[in-house]
């Protein structure tokens, strides 16, 4: 048996008197009183903890990377981001996510899943505001001057696929995997899809004609382009579109 | 001297041949001195207006004097004693922060204003007082129990001439007065109608019987050995002689133990202990009550010291050195209060060191543990006095 | 009046704002003067409906609320949900993973123990130990900072794997910081092993028996502390404690310090199986894998994963009904039963008894009512 405490310490032993804890402390007292190791306190306003780069602070967000997907608005579980429009300094109203940090439980899901790395983690976690409204971070104010690279929180998913077949060293995610696929018969040519999706990945392909001698126009997918971001399938009026997990 | 004496002549005047120093009563001569000054610039004020009145002589008269002295000596006695408390609270502040690998309060000159600003708090916080309460003991109980503490914390002379009255039975009244607390704290909480409190007074009382008889015997060998109850004589014999601690260490070990519990400092402090009994009879006692509660414990913490001091570690005097020889540059008065806090490190030290002890383990430990230990102090303390080593 | 006082017994409140109370529950005791006749303890004072709120969330956002079951040791609930669903998917995360989670686990129940540490120093009275036990936590949290972002609530384990590898040097500084806090927790013992009050305050009080153990389902230390040898990571083996070697400590006497006794020594243990488990990191390749990547949608059915909490053996139960939504989720958390055992515990002790032998449950009111 390789018990550390309970082998140094048989039972009779127990309760020895109170010198040890006199010692014990009277020790402490001297080194922490003389020069050369201080007491832990951290005289917080005045000094910091060092924290490092891939601590979980509030989220931030990279304005000019960002393609309002609405990923981090899914992936939130408190729903503390929303997607609000925003003049990107040429005239031009864009969808960017804006942050109630009242609600944030920083689980960095937001900088986990952006297929973009736009949004980040922080290590800020002074977040103390008088008013709530104070709380509430616009796209602008989400930026962090001090963006590294360990804060882009990146996913590094194997497909079991590739496991087995033996393949260790092609990490991806789900937004290099994941695409929507049409389901033709359902799908009525609305072209819904192609103005929700944030990155003009679907063009809409004549196919053929109905009846009427209309065209009939398809959705079809530019792979590299897309980011799995789901907006078609969930924007989709008749449920044509549906996500291909590929495992 | 009579209190009427004292009104009518001017004391210092009067003994001044008696006492070593140039003062009888260094407080007592403040106030002379303060209102030689000031009631002496009124008086001459006055008769500059009105040549030859009768209230610039009443002002200056002996009755006069002596009566807003004694004020003066009374406020200057309470404020030492009230501000060496304070500085007891920093230290055991600091001390016990570094034992706890903390820094302790910081807030202005090092951490020492905290104690003011923790006054100023619960002076600022609402007086609630619970509805079924039994008024008149709440209330007596409660100021009986803060006045007692403050009284002997009074009573307590800094030197030779840092005294309020130089009682023949000091020590005595001195212990009669601290042993009185338990049994207002059990009133107190009676009173309070929580059980919590009640629980509390009864542990007091618990308390008291397991920590009173020893602390009474160490008393008894202590004044055997001196020969007296007189405060000034106890220490005057140590100082001709040698230290109690030395032949009594027994006795001096055991009297920080009961010192400790006669404060109720952890970890003896079963009546308010707070991980079970939540603040145990202090419960509803809520606001400035509460503060002044702790204000009194420390003037109680800073009474026991000082009997460790005056019984065992002689009192004002320093060995090697006599007071009488150095009167201008020994302070008898500092070195009173400097003993009395490194006492009050050893009761810091034993907070820090020590969890709390359970009522039956307090028992125990009067009765199977300090009260052979004192009766073996005593003992010996006969057989050096009948031996006449001492 | 016949000159006879009556004596009645009386009920004692303690708790839901009680200093020993640590969290919102109430433990009524029934009083004869300071003996205690009959206890009785309340919980739900923090019920939030938190396995109601799990049937609207998605299976990946379960995984950071898991964190908020119980603050110390939201480690082994996260980690116990992602092992549910990995159960329900029926996939084996990469051995990479595995290991860094119980590197992480371990580290939880580090905190978890120090924790208790701290709350028994308070309980007894002395803040010396509540501070030294504190200082050790520091440290451990600042190896949670590292390795998972954040000091409390980790959001580490994902369902198949983990959600980062570990960062430059953590290796380094956890096993510095772990041979740092042996030699850290042989100092904090001083002031209670070796100091005859404390061990005086917590040995021979709160017994309960094997027999009460089998009746009330009490799991964990406090099981092991009367003699049941049985813990989950050994005879149940889940991630990689099965090719760790440590030892699972197990006590006769059943009462408060025996308990005590058995959560120091598993300290040392969790020290122990840290550094197994870094060795073993060692000799994987730092690009293996550590994250698979799992469907959003769990097929139907109900699934049972079991784990050693610090606090006992947790339990969940999943009935997914193949949406991305769990079905029902049931936490069986282990304070929940142990604190059943209070009654029998403190039973004919004293009143100052009963924070001594209540730190040895260590509360957690977050899991016991979620």
């Amino acid at each position: 048996m390789a018990m550390e405490y309970l082998d140094k310490y048989p039972k009779k032993f127990r309760g020895t008197g109170v010198i040890k804890p006199f010692a014990a402390t009277f020790k402490l007292m001297v080194k922490t009183v003389l020069p050369g190791r201080r007491s832990v306190c951290i005289m917080y306003p005045y000094e910091k903890e060092w924290v490092p780069d891939n601590y979980r602070g509030r989220p931030g967000l990279r304005f000019d990377r960002c393609v309002g997907c609405g990923i981090c608005v899914r992936a939130c579980p408190t729903t503390c981001i929303e997607l609000v429009e925003v003049d990107d300094g040429q005239g031009n109203m864009v969808k960017k996510p804006q942050v109630n940090i009242g609600r944030c439980m920083m689980c960095g899901y937001c900088a986990e899943y952006c297929p973009v790395d736009a949004m980040t983690t922080t290590t800020d976690y002074e977040l103390a505001e008088f008013t709530r409204q104070g709380m509430i971070y616009d796209p602008r104010r989400l930026n962090f001057d001090y963006t590294t690279d360990m804060m882009e929180v990146h996913i590094e998913e194997h497909l079991m696929s590739n496991l087995e077949k033996g393949i260790t060293d092609q990490p991806t995610a789900f937004f290099n995997t994941d695409r929507p696929v049409l389901n033709g018969d359902k799908c009525i040519s609305c072209s819904k899809c192609a103005k929700v999706c944030p990155v003009n990945a679907i063009e809409m392909v004549v196919v053929g004609q109905n009846d009427k001698g209309k065209d009939i126009k398809h959705p079809k997918i530019d792979d590299k382009a897309c980011i799995s971001c789901s907006n078609c399938i969930i924007d989709c009026p008749k449920d044509a579109l549906k996500m291909n997990e590929v495992l | 001297m009579g209190l009427t004496e004292w009104i009518v002549n001017r004391a210092d005047d009067v003994i001044i041949s008696m006492s070593p120093y140039d003062v009888l009563n260094l407080p007592y001569d403040i106030g002379v001195k303060v209102w030689e000054s000031l009631g002496g610039l009124i008086a001459w004020l006055i008769n500059l207006i009105v040549p030859g009145n009768w209230l610039s002589e009443a002002l200056i008269s002996n009755e006069v004097t002596n009566g807003v002295a004694m004020i003066v000596m009374v406020l200057v006695i309470f404020i030492i004693g009230f501000l060496t408390n304070l500085t007891m609270i920093w230290e055991e502040r600091k001390v016990l922060g570094r034992m706890m690998d903390r820094r302790g309060t910081k807030i202005c000159l090092l951490g020492w204003g905290q104690c003011l600003g923790d006054g100023l708090k619960t002076f600022m916080k609402e007086n609630v007082t619970p509805k079924a309460i039994d008024n008149k003991i709440y209330w007596w109980g409660v100021s009986l129990i803060i006045g007692t503490s403050v009284l002997i914390a009074c009573m307590v002379p800094l030197s030779p001439r840092w005294f309020i009255v130089n009682y023949e039975a000091g020590l005595l009244l001195i212990f009669a007065f601290f042993a009185l607390a338990p049994f207002l704290i059990l009133c107190a909480g009676w009173s309070q109608n929580n059980k919590y409190a009640l629980m509390g007074g009864f542990r007091a009382a618990e308390l008291m019987i397991s920590y009173e008889i020893p602390m009474l015997l160490l008393f008894a060998a202590c004044v055997l050995m001196t020969g007296s109850y007189n405060i000034g004589d106890i220490i005057a014999y140590q100082q001709e002689n040698i230290w109690l601690v030395v032949p009594q260490i027994i006795g001096f070990f055991v009297c920080i133990v009961c010192a400790i519990a006669e404060s109720e400092r952890i970890p003896f402090d079963l009546a308010e202990a707070e991980a079970e009994l939540v603040e145990g009879w202090q419960t509803e006692y809520a606001g400035m009550k509460w503060g002044l509660i702790m204000l009194g414990d420390y003037f109680r913490g800073f009474v026991a010291c000082a009997l460790v001091v005056i019984m065992y570690l002689g009192g004002w005097s320093l060995p090697f050195v006599n007071q009488f020889d150095w009167y201008w540059m020994y302070f008898p008065e500092i070195v009173m209060t400097l003993k009395i806090c490194l006492v009050f490190f050893v009761f810091i030290w034993a907070r820090g060191a020590l969890p709390r002890v359970r009522t039956d383990q307090i028992l125990n430990i009067g009765w199977k543990v300090l009260m052979p230990l004192a009766m073996l102090n005593l003992v010996i303390t006969i057989l050096l006095k009948v031996g006449g080593v001492f | 009046m016949d000159g006879k006082m009556k004596q009645d017994k009386m009920w004692v409140t303690m708790g839901p704002q009680h200093p020993f109370s640590h969290g919102l529950w109430t433990l009524r005791v029934e009083v004869d003067g300071e003996i205690i006749t009959d206890a009785e303890p309340e919980v739900g004072y923090l019920h939030r409906g938190w396995e109601k709120e799990c049937e609207q969330r998605d299976y990946q956002k379960i995984i950071p609320m898991a964190d908020r079951l119980c603050y110390s040791a939201s480690m082994t609930w996260s980690h116990l949900f992602c092992k549910v669903a990995e159960e329900a998917l029926d996939i084996e995360v990469p051995e990479r993973a595995q290991y860094l989670r119980v590197v992480a686990d371990e580290i939880c129940r580090l905190q978890s123990h120090l924790m208790w540490l701290a709350a028994v120093g308070t309980d007894v009275g002395n803040l010396t130990i509540f501070l030294w036990a504190l200082r050790e936590r520091e440290f451990m949290l600042d190896l949670n900072v590292r390795l998972c972002g954040q000091r409390l609530t980790t959001n580490y384990p994902r369902i198949g794997g983990v959600r980062n590898d570990m960062p430059y040097y953590f290796e380094r500084d956890c096993l510095r910081g772990i041979e740092r806090f042996e030699k850290a927790l042989w100092d904090i013992l001083q002031l209670t092993d070796e100091s005859s009050i404390f061990v005086g305050r917590m040995k021979g009080l709160g017994y309960i028996t094997r027999k009460d153990v089998a009746n009330l389902g009490i799991t964990g230390p406090a099981m092991r502390g009367c003699g049941v040898d049985y813990d989950v990571r050994r005879d149940d083996p889940y991630d990689a404690y099965g090719e760790l070697d440590f030892e699972v400590p197990v006590l006769k006497e059943g009462d408060a310090y025996s308990r005590y006794m058995i959560r120091i020594e598993e300290m040392f243990q969790s020290c122990k199986i840290i550094k197994q488990a870094m060795k073993k990191l060692e000799s994987i390749p730092k690009t293996a894998p550590y994250r698979l990547k799992v469907p959003k949608c769990i097929p139907e059915g109900t699934h049972v994963a079991k784990m050693e909490d610090p606090r006992g053996e947790s339990l969940m139960y999943l009935i997914s009904d193949g949406t991305d939504q769990p079905y029902r989720l049931k936490v069986r958390s282990p304070v929940f039963v142990n604190v059943s055992a209070s009654k029998h515990m403190v039973k004919g002790v004293r009143i100052a008894d009963i924070p001594a032998i209540m730190a040895m449950i260590d509360m957690c009111l977050g899991e016991t009512d979620r």
